[in-house]
């Protein structure tokens, strides 16, 4: 089906990224093909609440249909939850594993529709890839959850404390979830550097790039975890 | 070679029937051994019509048992199993078990019509709660209850407005590893749908399915006419899964012409479940060493040109033990293997001469 939409970019770019998606290794154990029993809809929570659908992206990609691919590339894969709930499939395709891959491809390649998708995460990614934990509790402003209730605001003011009140050790801690071993920390680094997410992270904000990887390349020389 | 002119046949389901008596109409004896106390295969035990025209199934096969039980060339042997085999075309030593008690009868060739048994809903890969909900049946229970002449929910005993059935259950299913369609299930829900209509007017049926198939004749015979003339609902989407809401089942799935995920509450569930290899046939497959195919059925050699002979010399199969079929199909099976069983053992008496 020809798309009304990107019609500014051209079919061979259109193509070039979707060869890298069928390139992947897990492609072919993701995708078998489609019948359309519609399971994977139906067990997709993000489909609940967007105008999402795993089986169209399966059946766009079965079809190769490049031009609807790269409007999916670009407007749907961001609505995936990425819970897998469509791993269901009766035929054993994995929708969101399909998905997967096509966010890499979008992230490494540097679309702009991503850049937007993802500006709104870039303290996530900055937290999760220096700390290894996700959301810490200090990034829980008074105001970032009002439907929290007025008691966030108290939590916060002396968050410090509640920490402390916790009887885990290891969640005496504000700026991270919980306690990261150094060890574990510098492993961290080294597989992102090695595995090409630091990368990919260049393509979408070089900015935090630059700051992320001043910091890991510091920590991983030091820790003698890579050859120099 | 003086019993090779016995054809021991496996099973007394359609496709063993028919095999029995085309053997003794073309002259040689057969062997007919059944492990249950009565003939008639799976539709006798458990059906309670058959299509196209929904007869009755006692009605409907009383014209096939008459032929057979009353054949003075067909022995019946009921509680009856196949144990051990040795030999080959022209004279196997087959040892059968009835009730501990063992003989060896010789015969010369043997059709191996031990069928198919019906999916258990408590593998499927959905979440559709057979063990867990009552009002969550299948078509074979379905068939249970229009033997008693109604269609109720079994947690009440009222009869429902709204029942859906959920196409393809065990079938279909790489998951499952049943990658095949079992043939029957759309004609046969189709069929439950026209007597559901027929018992409870105002009841609401809905079929949800991925691709309705009903080759042949049983388009308009049955699937039309469920559309047609008993407005039944075809919703193109399969569930998965199925949740209690107060005394209801809600089931999701997604209307997938209409492109939207769908939550409707249903009063039944019939799940249609396709066929698998007998427990008897894969012992066939054991004792007579045929091979099976990819599927898990009994292999046979010829592709579509030859649909009954094995690998095994002098060894043939007929009905659903080859693959999921229906009773017609069945019976032009058990007819064929019949022949070129008793094919077998006129060329061999060629040969002695
Ligand atoms: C829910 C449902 C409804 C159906 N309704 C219809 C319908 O309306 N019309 C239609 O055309 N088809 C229908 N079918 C399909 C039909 O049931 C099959 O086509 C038919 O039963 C196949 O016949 P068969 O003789 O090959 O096997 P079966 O009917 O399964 O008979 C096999 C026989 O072999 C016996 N046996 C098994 N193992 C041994 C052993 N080791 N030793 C001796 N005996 C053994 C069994 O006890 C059984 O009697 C339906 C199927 C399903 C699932
Ligand atoms: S006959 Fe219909 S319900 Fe049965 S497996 Fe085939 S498509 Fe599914």
């Amino acid at each position: 089906m020809p798309s009304d939409l990107y019609t500014e970019v051209s079919f061979e770019e259109k193509q070039r990224l979707f060869d890298q998606v069928a390139a992947d290794p897990r492609y072919k154990n993701y995708l078998y093909g489609c019948y359309e029993c519609g399971i994977c809809v139906a067990a997709c929570p993000s489909a609940r609440f967007y105008d999402f659908s795993p089986r169209k992206i399966t059946q766009t990609l079965a079809r190769e249909d490049v031009d609807l691919f790269y409007e999916q590339l670009n407007d749907d894969v961001w609505n995936c939850s990425q819970c897998f709930s469509c791993n269901r499939c009766p035929r054993q395709n994995s929708p969101g594993g399909l998905i997967t891959i096509m966010r890499e491809v979008a992230v490494k390649n540097g679309l702009r529709t991503t850049k937007e998708a993802l500006a709104g995460y870039t303290r996530i990614i900055y937290k999760i890839t220096t700390t290894g934990t996700q959301v810490s509790p200090d990034m829980l402003q008074e105001d970032a959850f009002p439907d929290w209730g007025p008691q966030v605001k108290e939590v916060s003011d002396n968050l410090d404390l509640w920490r402390r009140a916790l009887p885990p050790e290891t969640l005496h801690t504000t700026g991270l979830s919980w306690q990261v071993e150094e060890r574990t920390m510098n492993e961290l680094y080294a597989i992102w550097k090695m595995t090409g997410t630091l990368d990919m992270i260049a393509e979408l904000d070089e900015g935090l790039h630059d700051i992320m990887e001043e910091i890991m390349d510091d920590a991983i020389e030091e820790s003698g975890l890579l050859p120099g | 070679m003086a019993k090779a002119d016995t054809v021991l046949i496996v099973g007394a389901g359609p496709a063993g029937l028919e095999a029995a008596r085309t053997v003794a109409e073309l002259g040689k004896r057969a062997m007919l051994i059944e492990t249950k106390d009565q003939l008639g295969g799976t539709p006798y035990a458990y059906y309670a019509t058959l299509t196209p025209d929904l007869q009755e199934t006692e009605h409907s096969m009383q014209e096939i048992l008459d032929a057979v039980e009353h054949h003075s060339a067909v022995d019946v042997r009921l509680n009856t199993r196949v144990v051990h085999s040795e030999g080959s075309l022209g004279a196997f030593h087959v040892t059968l078990d009835r009730d501990g008690a063992q003989t060896v009868e010789e015969v010369g060739a043997i059709v191996v019509a031990t069928g198919f048994q019906h999916f258990d809903p408590g593998r499927e890969t959905q979440m559709y709660g057979y063990y867990e909900y009552d009002d969550v049946i299948t078509l074979v229970d379905a068939e249970k209850m229009f033997k008693d002449g109604n269609i109720v929910r079994p947690s009440t005993g009222l009869p429902p407005e709204r029942v859906a059935f959920i196409q393809c259950v065990g079938s279909r299913d790489r998951q499952i590893g049943n990658k095949y369609c079992s043939k029957v299930c759309c004609g046969i829900a189709s069929k439950q749908s026209i007597e559901i209509k027929r018992m409870l007017p105002n009841a609401k049926v809905f079929i949800f399915y991925i691709d309705m198939r009903m080759y042949g004749f049983w388009e308009d015979q049955i699937y039309w006419k469920a559309q047609e003339e008993y407005k039944v609902n075809y919703i193109r989407g399969i569930v998965t899964e199925i949740i209690r809401k107060g005394d209801k089942l809600l089931i999701k799935g997604e209307d997938t012409t209409m492109g939207r995920p769908m939550e409707v509450l249903m009063d039944l569930v019939i799940l249609s479940v396709g066929m698998e290899p007998s427990k008897g046939t894969v012992e066939m497959s054991r004792i007579f060493q045929i091979p099976r195919e990819e599927h898990g059925f009994l292999q046979v050699i010829g592709g579509p040109l030859n649909t009954v002979s094995t690998p095994v010399p002098g060894i043939f199969v007929a009905g659903a033990a080859a693959g999921p079929k229906d009773i017609e199909d069945s019976v032009s099976m058990g007819a064929s293997a019949a022949a070129k069983a008793v094919g077998a053992l006129k060329r061999l008496e060629l040969e002695v001469r």
